[in-house]
């Protein structure tokens, strides 16, 4: 049983439909319990998820998860979103799977898009040579994780990593 | 609190309370001691033993032995047949019997048994072609249930009885706890050997059951011990459940409510279905063939859980069969074996009704669950099929 904001928030669930195009859209479903839930979202310039949709059929602990989910990642960006993990096990796990994988469709469909006049190193969240220079420089950052906090780059699949450390290396230059 | 939850279980009625009430005071006794307060408990058991009888139409009293619980009464039969009939490997049952005779056949599928497992179509009815079919020399048990639990659906018993008796040397037994005291029962014009039945489904308390046997069948006993129920059933008897039993299948008999009961599920089941466009039946739609108390009714693509639990935040209580219902997370075997699509399947709702609902309960229902499956429903990534299925 649910209790407190839970409860709450499967008797009144928060953001619920479909986001405003253009959005990316993600499901997950359980073959076990035919839970089916379908998030869809927004993302800004500056790579923040600015609208987060869902739809679901599903138990109560789905519902309330998806909503709850809705409310945590408004306004972060989508590496952010993508890393906040979650704790949940069997269907309050779904909702996550399915935001998961709206940001991945982001993703890709923003690294189709991707110019080519820069160099592309984080390819889950398509953050540039240039950008990672940039943060180092102004930033005075020395470790990968610093970078992936500063601009998402290496915060998806991590097989950028060794190319950003190479980065860092080049950039740290003798005092 | 409008309970429509009575296949699950029922509210124990005010007079067998009454008639249970003197059991668990003055009358402490052991029915089997020899002095008069043992006799005065004794008294009370035979005299429930009779209630009992009448009430599923057994030929004798003494054809009724008391036990714990619907599930203890089809264990015993089940095991007790296989035991007398030991060179006999073969059982016959179906898709959609309750756990209680479902799991058992599974384990005795890896105790070396073979289980013919018959289907039903997607009225939930049995075809008895293939129960001809199946029956053979080596068949020792067939089991089969005369209501459906979930769906109310009725198997024809009578005729089921008359072709194992006619086609083969089988036992047959009955879980016939979803049905007694919803529908007349008269065993001795069947071909019946063996009868479950459980108290808390008609208004009798939890824990006691009874296993009717036919005279001139002997089953070993599966509660070893003294020689309570003339041998059969070890164990001091539960007085007070026994004659809350007793009480409870007088009642029924006396006053069956079939009728208005009736009435009220038709009247439920007839406005859900016309006015909420994603709602559809599952079980036969002729209700001869079906309990008079139970509708089990499908919302296309919601959640049944859901639909519970805002049921129960408007204080009504149902069932379903969607998955989430138990830690199993597997969907009802008995929707799965009447081909209910996934979809459908996962929104089912069970309304069951009691002698105790009011015509106002069910106009509560009617207009609380409207809402709530529309509400539901615009939740639903599945707005395509839900457009279609509202035109």
């Amino acid at each position: 049983m649910l209790d407190g904001l839970a409860a709450d928030h499967f008797f009144n669930p928060r953001n619920v439909g479909d986001a405003d195009e253009p959005r990316f859209t993600g499901r997950a479903a359980s073959l076990l319990c035919g839970a089916h839930v379908r998030f869809s979202i927004q993302v800004d310039e500056a790579q923040r998820v600015s609208q987060v949709k869902f739809r679901a059929v599903g138990c109560n602990v789905l519902i309330a998860a998806a909503s709850m989910l809705t409310e945590q990642v408004t306004g972060l960006t989508t590496a952010e979103a993508a890393t906040i993990g979650t704790q949940a096990i069997n269907c309050g796990a779904l909702p996550y799977d399915a935001l998961l994988d709206a940001i991945r469709e982001y993703s890709n469909t923003a690294r189709a898009d991707w110019p080519g006049d820069e160099a592309l190193i984080c390819t889950c969240f398509f953050v540039s040579e240039r950008t990672i220079e940039r943060e180092i420089e102004t930033r005075g950052l020395t470790t990968v994780a610093e970078v992936t906090r500063a601009c998402n780059a290496g915060a998806g699949c991590g097989s950028c990593h060794q190319l950003i450390q190479e980065i860092l290396a080049t950039n740290d230059l003798p005092r | 609190m409008i309970y429509l939850d009575n296949n699950a279980t029922t509210r124990v009625a005010p007079e067998v309370l009454a008639a249970m009430q003197p059991y668990l005071s003055d009358f402490f006794g052991n029915p089997s001691s020899a002095h008069a307060l043992g006799r005065e408990m004794k008294r009370a058991v035979e005299n429930s033993r009779e209630h009992v009888a009448n009430l599923i139409g057994a030929a004798k009293p003494d054809e009724i032995v008391f036990t714990s619980c619907g599930s203890e009464s089809d264990n015993w039969a089940i095991r007790g047949v296989l035991a007398t009939q030991p060179n006999k490997k073969h059982i016959i049952t179906t898709l959609v019997e309750h756990e209680a005779v479902q799991n058992l056949c599974r384990l005795l599928e890896g105790e070396g048994y073979e289980v013919t497992w018959l289907g039903v179509d997607q009225n939930g009815e049995l075809d008895l072609d293939a129960l001809r079919a199946a029956l053979r020399r080596d068949t020792a048990l067939v089991s089969i249930m005369l209501a459906n639990n979930e769906t109310g659906v009725l198997f024809p018993i009578q005729e089921v009885g008359r072709i194992v008796r006619e086609e083969s040397e089988a036992v047959f037994h009955v879980d016939g706890v979803q049905a007694v005291a919803k529908i007349p029962i008269d065993l001795k014009n069947t071909a019946v050997d063996l009868f479950a039945l459980s108290g808390h489904k008609l208004h009798a308390p939890q824990g006691i059951g009874a296993l009717y046997v036919r005279q001139g069948l002997s089953l070993p006993s599966f509660i070893v011990g003294g020689g309570q129920e003339q041998g059969r059933r070890a164990g001091t008897s539960a007085v007070p459940n026994i004659v809350g039993l007793g009480a409870a299948c007088r009642l029924a008999l006396e006053d069956n409510n079939h009728e208005r009961i009736e009435r009220l599920r038709n009247r439920l089941e007839d406005r859900i279905l016309k006015t909420i466009p994603n709602a559809r039946l599952n079980g036969i739609a002729d209700r001869a063939k079906r309990l008079p108390n139970t509708s089990n009714i499908s919302f296309e693509y919601v959640d049944g859980q859901s639909i519970l639990m805002h049921l129960d935040e408007a204080g009504i209580c149902v069932s379903t069969g969607s998955a989430c219902h138990s830690s199993t997370h597997e969907s009802s075997p008995t929707l799965r074996a009447m081909n209910v699509p996934y979809t459908a399947a996962q929104g089912s709702i069970r309304f069951s009704l009691s002698r105790y609902n009011t015509d106002e309960d069910v106009e509560t229902t009617l207009k609380v669950l409207p809402g709530i499956i529309a509400k539901l429903a615009a939740m639903s990534p599945y707005q395509d099929e839900l457009t279609a299925v509202r035109r």
